[in-house]
């Protein structure tokens, strides 16, 4: 069996949004009106001179117990077998209950009127989308099976996203996951994610 | 002071996801009430089918909005097939739907036999024809004959959806204001407090029958002011559980009990009100209805108010 996960190193991430610009073309997420599938917050934390920048990429956590799965009414979320979370377009209706269900803020609408922007946007011929739904990462699950890595991850300059098998004790997202290094978000909700942070204040002292 | 952690309320469902959650409680439960009422209080014909109208009426407006509001309107066709229960057994939208669907079909069907029998509905042109269709004089004539079973499956499916209102905002985990149990039986208890508001009103302006109906409306009166009673220590309750703990729920006690429409609008004049005048009704009478019919408008304001604060106090707590 195979279970991807994300881990993110909030030490190395130099907040240049490649992530977001190479997950907005593989995607074709409606940038036109600033939503991502993945998005990089930038926060300035301290006081006085010692002030630090953090950027804290975000992105759906793929939840092994995910709330938007168990809301979703047609059951359009779904779970693969590799714990990837995915959106069916030709079944969701948008009602929006995944998007209020989610503790991460991964999901986002895309319309009618998105689709149609998208075909000038990305290219008629190019463009895949053809209704709508709430949208959200899939952590390229077409690049996965196909062997590759996630777009963001492909792009991370500064090698802040890895990606990996939790269920490989050898992988180092697994390592970093299992030695508590990198941790998860909110795991106190019960929705088990799959997307691990290294922290980067406490290195700061 | 957690200055690694941001916090947001949410503008996908709002105001109009409050009216959807207010008429699908009050639609259900008026229906439910009037229902049990014909059955096991007090024959009445023009009460079914005040009650079951209305109550199709508002369910109708309230599934609209959510309907309005979706993305893709076709796809609905997925939650509007039962099936989808199997599939999706923890979805509370997919048991609403069917709980709504199904309480339109029984309260139509339960009240069927009475429209044969009207002289308003036989006047209503084209519906008069299909009236007096015989299959629809044989549907009407079997639910006659089993009208405790339609009542029943009426009630069953309004009680579903009246509860589901609260079940479905319960479903959301990050949020503390929603994700307790406290939600659904606040929302079940302003339901039917809320339709007992509407019944009165019906019974005040519309069918007038002053002195027979005066054991029902007092039997109302009285259950309204029970309800009232319980919501607001359901609310005090909510007061003092959202104030300690979960950072969430001491920002949504702060966005509640620091506006004046929540605690003016809707605790003092959608429920401290009308308590004092169904309190002064209930113990030393009035000598006009104006009063109980007063409360019933503030009680109806009201429960529309809670449920549109409760959509735009909910609060989520980022780690970013």
């Amino acid at each position: 069996m195979t279970r991807y996960a994300m881990v993110i190193d909030l030490n190395t991430c130099v907040g240049c949004n490649a992530c977001m610009a190479a997950c907005a073309m593989e995607n074709q997420t409606p940038v036109w009106k600033n939503k991502w599938r993945t998005y990089v917050h930038d926060k300035e934390i301290g006081s006085g001179e010692d002030i630090h920048r953090r950027f804290f990429p975000r992105l759906c956590n793929h939840c092994s117990n995910p709330p938007c799965m168990s809301v979703c009414p047609t059951g359009a979320t779904y779970q693969m077998e590799n714990g990837i979370v995915r959106v069916d377009e030709a079944t969701c209706m948008g009602c929006g209950a995944c998007a209020m269900a989610c503790p991460y803020d991964a999901r986002f609408e895309v319309t009618y009127a998105d689709v149609r922007q998208g075909r000038e946007f990305f290219g008629a011929e190019t463009y895949l989308r053809t209704r709508p739904s709430m949208d959200k990462c899939n952590f390229c699950a077409e690049r996965v099976l196909q062997g590759k890595k996630p777009a963001c991850v492909e792009t991370c300059v500064g090698s802040a996203r890895q990606f990996g098998d939790l269920d490989d004790p050898m992988d180092p997202v697994t390592r970093m996951v299992t030695s508590g290094t990198a941790r998860p978000l909110m795991a106190h909700l019960g929705t088990k994610p799959n997307v691990y942070y290294i922290d980067d204040l406490k290195r700061r002292g | 002071m957690d200055v690694t952690t941001s916090f947001a309320t949410q503008d996908l469902w709002t105001w109009w996801l409050a009216i959807y959650l207010y008429f699908g409680g009050l639609g259900a439960a008026t229906l439910t009430t009037t229902f049990l009422t014909d059955m096991y209080m007090k024959p009445h014909k023009e009460l079914v089918l005040w009650g079951a109208w209305s109550g199709i009426l508002m369910l109708s407006i309230g599934s609209s909005m959510l309907f309005i509001h979706l993305l893709d309107h076709m796809a609905v066709i997925h939650v509007l097939n039962p099936l989808v229960l199997i599939k999706q057994p923890n979805a509370w939208i997919a048991w609403g739907t069917q709980f709504i669907v199904w309480m339109m079909v029984w309260g139509f069907l339960y009240s069927l036999p009475y429209m044969l029998e009207s002289p308003f509905f036989n006047r209503i042109p084209f519906l008069k024809n299909i009236l007096s269709w015989s299959l629809v004089r044989s549907i009407g004539a079997t639910c006659g004959r089993h009208c405790r079973l339609c009542g029943w499956l009426a009630t069953i499916n309004g009680i579903g959806t009246v509860v589901y209102t609260g079940l479905l905002l319960q479903s959301f985990p990050a949020v503390a204001l929603w994700h307790n149990p406290g939600v659904p039986l606040l929302f079940t208890v302003s339901a039917f407090s809320t339709a007992m508001a509407f019944l009165l009103l019906i019974l005040n302006l519309a069918i007038k029958k002053r002195e027979e109906d005066r054991p029902l409306r007092v039997f109302y009166e009285r259950t309204d002011l029970m309800l009232i009673a319980a919501e607001l220590v359901i609310l005090f309750s909510f007061f003092f559980y959202l104030q300690r703990g979960n950072q969430s729920a001491a920002i949504s006690a702060q966005l509640l009990w620091n506006d004046w429409g929540w605690l003016i609008g809707f605790i003092g004049f959608g429920l401290v009100v009308p308590f004092l005048l169904e309190l002064k009704g209930v113990i030393k009478g009035w000598h006009t209805p104006v009063p109980i019919m007063l409360a019933s408008v503030l009680v109806l304001v009201g429960g529309y108010l809670l449920r549109h604060y409760f959509m735009y106090a909910g609060v989520y707590a980022h780690p970013w």
